[in-house]
Parts: C-alpha cells; structure tokens; sequence
C-alpha cells in the first residue's frame, strides 16, 4: 500500500499534491461550513473572501519591503484574516450606530475592502507579482509547497478547535443566553467561529477562487443540514461530502479538460440536489410521501365522527365507509395513518376509538358545528352552509373556536339541531373556565363572581351545578347550595369563573405535531 | 409614587415568615439597546424558594429582565446579584427557559442533547461527558415525562413538548434559580397544568423561579410575588397588591395613552 502511494508520488509528483490540497481544503470548508448555515452567516463568507483581497496585498507588500521575500505565504495569510476580522467589526459597528441594516453593511464593506485591495494591487503593480484572475477563479493545479503547509496548518487549527470546543460552539450557536449564564464568553467565541471562517476561506480561494469559495462553504453543510439531526454528526457527513465533491469535480474537469475551480462547485450542486431530492426525511420525495399518506381533514372528520356517533368499542370498518367519501383503499390507507397517530386502533375489520382519537374528533366535531351556528347567524343561505362550513372548518385552533363559541352565546346546538360538543381542550379536571363553559350537570366550585352574579347569591367557594339553559339557551341556571335556583344571562355567567374538580390521575395527551407540518 | 409604596410592600411581606435569603437582587438596574432604556432604575429583590410571575405588556423589558439576570446583555447601569455575590461568581446557578419563538427548532440537535446542555456547566472544557451527565440528562426528562423522545429532534414534537425539553435541561443542570420566558404561551390548557405542576415541584424543592407570562386571568393563581413591569418597575409583591385594577390600569393603557398624543 505505502510502496504504492510512493510509487504513484513519484510517478505523478504533481497530482498528489493537488489531491492533498483539495482534500484538506473542502474537508475544513465542510466542517466550519455547519457553523456558518446554522448561524444564518453565508454572505459573512463571501464578505471575508473579498476583504481578503486587501489582506493579501498589503501582506506581500510588507514582507516584500521589510525582508524583500516575494509572496511569502504567512504574511499573507496573516494579513487576510486582520482584513477579515477589520471587515467583520465595522459591519458590526456600522450596523449598530446607524440605521443601516446589516446586509446592506456587509454590501458596503466587503466591496469597499475588496476595492481597496485592487486599488493597492494595480498601485505597486510594479513590485508585487499576484496574479488577479487567480484570485479570482483560483487554481489547484498551481498550488506551492508554500500554499500547502498553510492549508495543513489551516486544517490543523480549525479541525483542533471544533473538536476541543465542541460543546461551547453547539451552545453558542444554539442558545447564546444560555451560554452567557454558565459564564461562556459569547463574543469571544463568535470572534473564533469568524477566524476560522477567514482562515478556511483563505485556503479555499486558492482551489476556486474569491467568487467560488462561498460554495465550498455552504453547499456541502447545506446538503448535510438536510440528511442529519444531530449537529456532530452533520460536521461530519458535510466533511465527506465536501471532500467528494472536490474529488468528483477535479476528475471531471481533468476528464474533460475544464477550470477545476467551476466543476468542483458543480459537484457540491449535483449533489445537493440530488439529496434534496432523496433525503429520508427532509428531501422532496419523503415530503410528497408524507403528504400523500397526509389525510385530508375532511375524512378524519369523517372517520372520527362516525365512530363517535356509533359509540361503541368494536365498529366494523364497513359502516365507517358508509360516512366516508373516497375509495376503500383510501379509506384503509387513513385508518392506517390514524392507527399509527394514536387516533384509534384498528385490528383486523374491526375499529375502536382511543380516548385521544375521542378527543380529537370532539374537537372537529365542534370546529365544524360551530362554524356552521357561525356562518347561519351571520345571514349565510342555508344552502351554501355546508361547503362553506367545508372551507373554514381547517381553521380550527383553539383561540378561533373560543371566540366564536363565546360571541354566538355559548351555543348547544348547530342549525341542524346536531349538539355542539363541549370544548374538551379548556374543559379538563381542575382547569379554572368561564361558568358560560358549564353543561348541565357538571360540578363546579365558584372562584370569583362579578357584581351582578354576586348579588344573585353567587359567592368565592361555593358549590354550584349547571342546570339546563332556558329561553332558548339564552340563560343559563344553576342550582346552590342551599337547592335554590338562579338563572343568569350570558355577560353576569362570564364574569363568573369556576374550578372544575380534579381527577386524581389525569394525564395530559397531547400529539407530537406531524413532521410535515 | 405607586412604585415607591410597591416596593415598601415588598419588604414587609418578606419579614413575615422570618429572613428568607435574597435570591436575586436587582440594584439600579437600567439596560437599553438604543437611546430609550428597555430598563430604567429597576430595584427588585426576590426571596429565594419563590415562584414569581413577570408580567407587563409587549416589549416592557421582561425578556430584558430576563437575560440582564443571566448577564446576556450588558447593563448600562446597576447590577445584579445573586444570593448576595455578583452575578459573575454564581455561573451556572441559573438555568434557563428560552422563548418558543426565539429557538430555531430546525436546529441539528436531539431531545436527549439538549437535556444534556444543562450539564455543560459542571465539566471542563477539556472533560468527556460522563455515565453521570448522561444519568442526570435522562432522570430529568423523566421527570417531564420526555423520555421515549430522547432520540428526536426538537422540531418534531408538539409545543407542549418542545417546553417541556427546555425544562428537563433546566432540571438537569439543577440550578438554584431558574428563569422561563412565557413557558404558557401557545400550550393547551392540559399542558400548561402539567407545566405549572413541575414548576410547583420545583419550588417544593426549594428552588427560586422566575416566569415571564401574559395572562392577567391566571396571574394570581399561579404566582407567590408579582413583579409588575414596563421599563420601570412598576410594582412587586404579593399578587393581591399588585393585580389592583388603578395599578394594571396605568401599566396596560399607558400605550394607548402615548399613543393617542402622537395622533394630536
Ligand atoms: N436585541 C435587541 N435589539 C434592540 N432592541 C431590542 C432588543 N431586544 C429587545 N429590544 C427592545 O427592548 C424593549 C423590551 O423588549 P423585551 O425585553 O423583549 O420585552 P418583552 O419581553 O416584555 O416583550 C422593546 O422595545 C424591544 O423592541
Ligand atoms: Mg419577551
């Protein structure tokens, strides 16, 4: 094997070092390219491969005039990251004392440093020898001995600090405040993060150019960012990703004879579409999978709703059909999907409601009916009610169905005469609600009264059962203490807030959102 | 005025049951991020083993209460202290609930790591996670029963859930004092008790807890001591001397008020 690496080294002396150099290079822009996609700081890489250029020339100008060493790669090197870091702080600043936003300070600074770089270049022409379309476009196949100890030491620190300070970068970049409070040096670690950024981008300019390096930074991480859910592995998927990119594209442009800089960027392309296409779980194909077991509202409804009118443990999946529209399979395909959330448990042909899947239809049920009391009350032609109950009942969250549910009085019952189900989600054992929320029967101990009820008798602690409503459910009763019965209209039952009992075990269910919401 | 009698409340409802150690004491706190403080001569001192509720309506400084304590952000003027030393000495003492709104739940990171977040504090930079972080982790999920999630990640589970994560990792890094910004928002009514529930057990273990919330209606049930805020601190105390109607008045309608001169 080593006898074959030297024998292959001195056969092709040259392509060895190219493969090292972009092995290194992508593999350092994959890891810190993580970073800078989860932080939201992409264009920060594009402004620092531009502050570069400045950085650049003013390190070869001051070797070149102090030792009169051409091109000396560290003082370069050196002057790219103060450039780097130079650019960085004024965004900072400009962005804080004026009301400048910070894309348009990045626009503005990182053009300015790099004009200023240019400006200096074409000023000593004369004494410093960099060739600009270099910088521009980069290019591996002229990498020095030089250029390759930087990218190695570039690799070695970067590389040492993600792995020693893992912990701090994971926490800084995902809850700073928390950091802040075990006494973690925010600022600090942001200034590290944007070093090795610079030092990356310094390296990579040399493979692909100025223009280019932004891709090797955040094309790989991005393809990662979608096949990954835990931070340290995605550091390590993007690393390999990069790398396979740079060998895919450097074999091709030798193949076919083009800028490596440009097919390796390409690469990195194919493949993040080719993964956001495929990616198990956040990839085009997983999202239309997943869409297409989604089942429509409309016949969860259905199918919850049936099984609650039948009211019974073992329904046979034929009398849910009956209810449902759409297809057997569509049907069985739902059950299955309903099955798998917890909504009901189907065994063989036969199907029971879970106490989740109990609630949930209670809920739908009452989005439903109270739309449509809703859409009647507000002038709605009775023909028109169901579909338009169709359009609305999928706006369904909790503060919607409390407004209509209070400004239509509280109904018990939908223009049809169906009953409106109680709210089962505020509704629930030792919750403090609004008496107007009490069906009849139901206990309650009173926790405040406003003026009106207090002066028909209605006081802190006290017992109280809700009697049925009267005058057209218009008023509501209740039955004291002492047997006696009062009957309260809508606004003196509001101002009254009850506590329901507590049941000693009660369990809150509550369902992990689906993954394509 | 008000706040001068608020604040006199405040010492006397201290003395009745003995000397409770002082917690978290604010001393002239004012922090601003432009030329209006968001905090201005803020004076607090919150016994220890309290549960206390934060309110104050939108963009009043209770996030930047919050994050003052934690030193997140800077204070222009004043300090804080806790259990009697400067902030600075007690890191890690204070744990931390952010905002739902203010995670971004698309983030690499599973249940079970950011439990064991709660853990960074007590380990080295150099030192591996060890049986005992990861034991720590897993018996506060436990605790809010987020165990057989430990392998998801954060974006996919419902917003009940999500909170209860950020709890656990509270729990694990147990924390003398633990600071939540609106954990209720957005939970059903079944969630937000099981919440308040561990926040009850928590402070049955003696811990300090400060909670930002923005329901007026359940204020007084759940809280020990009110801090009333908007840029000053209007009142602090037990909640039925600060949920007076002329108290809430000023503090909720002062917008509209500011509001109205600048349409004259
Ligand atoms: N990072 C920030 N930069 C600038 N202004 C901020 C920042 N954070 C908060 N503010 C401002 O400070 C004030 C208080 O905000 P905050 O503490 O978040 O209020 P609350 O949590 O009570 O809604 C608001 O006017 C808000 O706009
Ligand atoms: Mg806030």
């Amino acid at each position: 094997m080593y006898q074959a690496i030297v024998d292959f080294h001195s056969a092709n002396p040259h392509l060895v070092k190219v493969l090292i150099a972009g092995t290194l290079v992508s593999l350092v822009c994959g890891v810190i390219g993580c970073f800078i996609v989860l932080r939201r700081m992409a264009f920060l890489g594009d402004a620092l491969s531009h502050a570069m250029l400045a950085g650049v020339v003013v390190g070869y100008l001051v070797m070149k005039l102090v030792t009169g060493q051409e091109a000396h790669a560290l003082a370069m090197l050196l002057g790219s990251i103060v450039a780097a870091l130079i650019t960085v702080v004024m965004i900072g600043f400009i962005s804080r004392v004026s009301r400048i936003k910070e894309d348009s300070a990045i626009g503005i600074m990182y053009t300015g440093v790099f004009a200023v770089g240019g400006l200096l270049a074409s000023l000593f022409a004369d004494k410093i020898h960099i060739d600009l379309v270099h910088f521009v476009t980069g290019n591996v196949l002229v990498v020095r001995d030089s250029d390759l100890w930087m990218m190695a030491w570039v690799a070695v620190i970067v590389i040492s600090v993600v792995l020693l300070f893992f912990r701090h970068l994971q926490l800084v970049s995902f809850d700073p405040v928390m950091a802040a409070s075990l006494g973690i040096p925010v600022l600090l670690f942001d200034y590290v993060l944007t070093t090795c950024t610079a030092l990356v981008v310094v390296s990579g300019v040399t493979i692909v150019g100025v223009i280019l390096v932004v891709g090797l930074l955040v094309i790989p991480a991005s393809t990662a960012y979608l096949l990954c859910d835990r931070l340290s592995r995605m550091l390590v998927v993007s690393a390999l990703l990069g790398v396979s990119s740079f060998l895919l594209g450097y074999w091709f442009s030798e193949a076919i004879n083009v800028a490596p800089g440009s097919a390796v960027v390409l690469a990195g392309c194919v493949q993040f579409l080719i993964v956001l296409v495929i990616a198990p779980r956040y990839g085009l194909i997983a999202d239309w999978l997943r869409r297409r077991q989604a089942v429509p509202q409309q016949v969860v409804e259905d199918i919850l709703g049936s099984l609650l009118r039948a009211n019974e443990p073992n329904v046979h999946v034929g009398s849910v059909a009956k209810y449902v529209v759409g297809g057997h399979s569509r049907i069985r395909r739902a059950l299955a999907t309903l099955d798998r959330q917890g909504l009901l448990r189907l065994s063989g042909d036969t199907i029971s409601l879970t106490p989740a899947g109990e609630k949930e239809g209670q809920r739908l049920m009452r989005a439903h009916r109270l739309w449509e009391t809703y859409l009647e009350h507000v002038g709605t032609p009775a023909d028109e009610l169901h579909d338009r109950a169709h359009q609305l009942e999928h706006v369904h969250d909790e503060a919607t169905l409390d407004y209509l549910d209070d400004k239509l009085g509280h109904p018990l019952r939908d223009p049809h005469g169906a009953e409106i189900p109680q709210d089962v989600v505020h509704v629930v054992p030792g919750a403090v609600i609004s008496a107007a929320q009490l069906r009849q029967g139901t206990h309650a101990t009173v926790e405040e009264a406003g003026p009106a009820a207090a002066a028909r008798g209605l006081a802190p602690g006290m017992h109280i059962i809700a009697g049925p409503r009267v005058a057209d459910d218009t008023l509501w009763t209740f039955e004291l203490p002492s047997g006696q019965r009062v009957e309260l209209d809508h606004h003196t039952t509001d101002e009254i807030t009850v506590r329901l009992a507590d049941k000693p075990d009660d369990n809150p269910a509550d369902q992990p959102r689906s993954a394509s919401s | 005025m008000i706040t001068r009698n608020a604040n006199g409340a405040t010492s006397t409802a201290g003395s009745g049951n003995g000397a409770r150690e002082i917690a978290i004491a604010v001393e002239h706190l004012t922090v601003s991020y432009g030329p209006t403080p968001a905090l201005l001569d803020v004076n607090l001192q919150i016994p220890a083993g309290l549960l206390v509720g934060v309110i104050g309506p939108n963009g009043s400084g209770k996030s930047t209460l919050i994050k003052a304590i934690l030193g997140f952000v800077r204070a222009d003027f004043g300090e804080v202290k806790l259990f009697g030393e400067p902030a600075e000495k007690a890191k890690g003492r204070v744990a931390y609930v952010p905002q739902r709104g203010s995670v971004d739940w698309d983030f690499p990171i599973t249940v079970q790591e950011v439990a064991l977040m709660g853990r960074y504090g007590q380990r080295r930079w150099w030192q591996d996670r060890t049986h005992a972080d990861y034991a720590a982790a897993d018996a506060a999920l436990e605790m809010v029963r987020m165990s057989e999630f430990r392998h998801r990640q954060i974006g996919q589970l419902s917003g009940g859930q999500q909170q209860r994560v950020f709890m656990a990792r509270a729990m694990a890094q147990g924390a003398d004092i633990l600071l939540l910004d609106e954990p209720f928002a957005g939970v059903d009514a079944a969630t937000e008790r099981a919440i308040l529930d561990v926040l009850e057990r928590t402070r049955a273990a003696g811990k300090t807890l400060v909670v930002v919330h923005h329901d007026l209606a359940t204020a007084a049930e759940y809280f020990d001591r009110i801090v009333l805020l908007k840029q000053r601190l209007f009142a602090f105390g037990p909640p039925e001397r600060v949920l007076k109607p002329e108290l809430l008045a000023e503090v909720y309608e002062g917008k509209l008020r500011a509001f109205m001169d600048l349409a004259e």
